[in-house]
């Protein structure tokens, strides 16, 4: 029954929180659990949630990692590669433990579609592993349908009072291909450029161009160049040698797309840390670590990738 | 690898086209490049790279003061390489800002590399 092993060996479920002391009680229960298992921890929470779980732990906080997750998983696309097996790949000989809270009220609506998908992604970027991560719900302040989706996302659902059911409804491939949706028009502002092989230079400084207009700068603009470079590589590599690259601000924003004939076929692409010593991999994985957000539509007619830079 | 070569893009490389031109440096072991490191000239450098590590004994330069743009892959093959070498380290000098970027994204504390800026 090795189905079995692999479903035993990842555990992930949502817990469905109503109130401060719930939310405490819950998080703390499930990480002294884990103390006295001696399992390597790691909490990323919204830093208001992360001063409870701090102050209910009091000394037994000592040895835990504390990650704000609306800093480090800011945009929902790292959290998979950065976050989660960034600290389990740190401990490969044990079960490690993690509270991941990944969708908190204030998540935009563009937002969204990103999360839920993360959300899917973790039960197969896991699959397997000795890893047990817990994400936290606040039931009186998301979107009823937010809860509804935790529900298809994570095999089990653990109510405020500590009590844990099976999800009859769990089917993480659903909420992938439901939030595969195709992306809002651009502004009626938007620059755009068309490009060929020959012209990745040129569409990679036209990028630059409007993006520093636009009010990126510094480091920023580093990251935006090197992720139009990866993006736009890939067209001519993967996406049928060329594409279309429009940028435009949106919400104190600049966002770049990416459109292309490809199609994304891996949804795991760019959340899969290579080794350190592997040639590729690390092109997409750089265009989540350096943006707010990365929304993707794929289909038989191409894909397009949308990265927003904070300004 | 005596002459200066180029390859990728469309003819001759200059500084702000899509062309590679690298060349041995003068009086030190290493080489110094000129243009753009990218898909397009992925090639030349990577060549490049393994005839440095083949050449290596102790400290071996790398001259990137007339390199305009350097991409995620090119900086994974100069970080392959430097893991690569048996001993000693790969030194850096002025290297476009993509560089020390894209190192400390994904290889931090590589021993091996050392950036001068």
């Amino acid at each position: 029954m090795s189905t079995l092993t692999a479903r035993e060996a990842f555990v992930h479920p949502a817990l469905f929180y109503r109130t401060e002391e719930e939310y405490t009680r819950q998080t703390v229960a499930f990480l002294k659990e884990g103390l006295a298992k001696g399992e390597p921890m790691a909490v990323a929470v919204p830093g208001p949630n992360l001063e409870l779980i701090r102050g209910g732990l009091g000394a037994d906080a000592e040895g835990i990692v504390f990650l704000d997750m609306t800093e480090a998983g800011r945009n929902p696309g790292r959290i998979i590669p950065k976050v989660l097996r960034g600290f389990a790949d740190a401990h490969p000989q044990v079960r490690v433990r993690i509270i991941g809270e990944p969708i908190w009220a204030g998540r935009s609506a563009v937002e969204y579609p990103a999360c839920a998908q993360h959300e899917a992604l973790i039960n197969v970027a896991f699959e397997g592993r000795a890893v047990t991560i817990l994400c936290p719900y606040d039931e009186t302040r998301l979107d009823p349908q937010v809860i509804a989706d935790a529900r298809i996302t994570h095999p089990t659902v653990i109510d405020g009072q500590g009590r844990e059911e099976t999800s009859d409804v769990y089917d993480w491939e659903a909420v992938v291909s439901r939030y595969n949706q195709v992306l809002p028009p651009a502004a009626a502002d938007a620059s755009v450029f068309s490009y060929g092989s020959e012209d990745l230079p040129g569409v990679r400084r036209f990028a630059v161009t409007h993006a520093a207009r636009l009010g990126l700068a510094g480091e920023r603009l580093l990251d935006a160049e090197l992720a139009v470079a990866e993006l736009t590589t890939n067209s001519v590599v993967h996406g049928g040698g060329r594409g279309v690259l429009t940028v435009w601000a949106e919400h104190g924003q600049v966002v770049i797309e990416v459109r292309d004939a490809g199609r994304l076929t891996d949804p795991l692409a760019g959340r899969r840390p290579p080794e350190r010593g592997q040639i590729g991999g690390r092109g997409l994985m750089l265009v989540h670590y350096v943006s707010d957000l990365v929304r993707v539509h794929t289909g038989d007619d191409g894909t397009s990738v949308r990265v927003y830079l904070s300004v | 690898m005596d002459a200066p070569h180029a390859v990728g893009g469309a003819g001759p490389a200059t500084p702000g086209r899509a062309g590679l031109e690298v060349s041995p440096l003068p009086g030190r072991s290493g080489i110094r490049a000129r243009g753009e490191i990218s898909a397009l000239t992925r090639p030349s450098w990577e060549q490049a790279l393994s005839d440095l590590a083949r050449r290596h004994a102790g400290v071996s330069y790398v001259e990137l003061s007339d390199v305009a743009f350097v991409d995620v892959a090119g900086v994974t093959a100069l970080a392959v390489t430097a893991m690569s070498l048996s001993d000693g380290r790969v030194v850096v000098e002025h290297p476009p800002p993509q560089l020390p970027r894209v190192l400390e994204m994904f290889w931090p504390g590589l021993s091996r590399i050392e950036v001068a800026p």
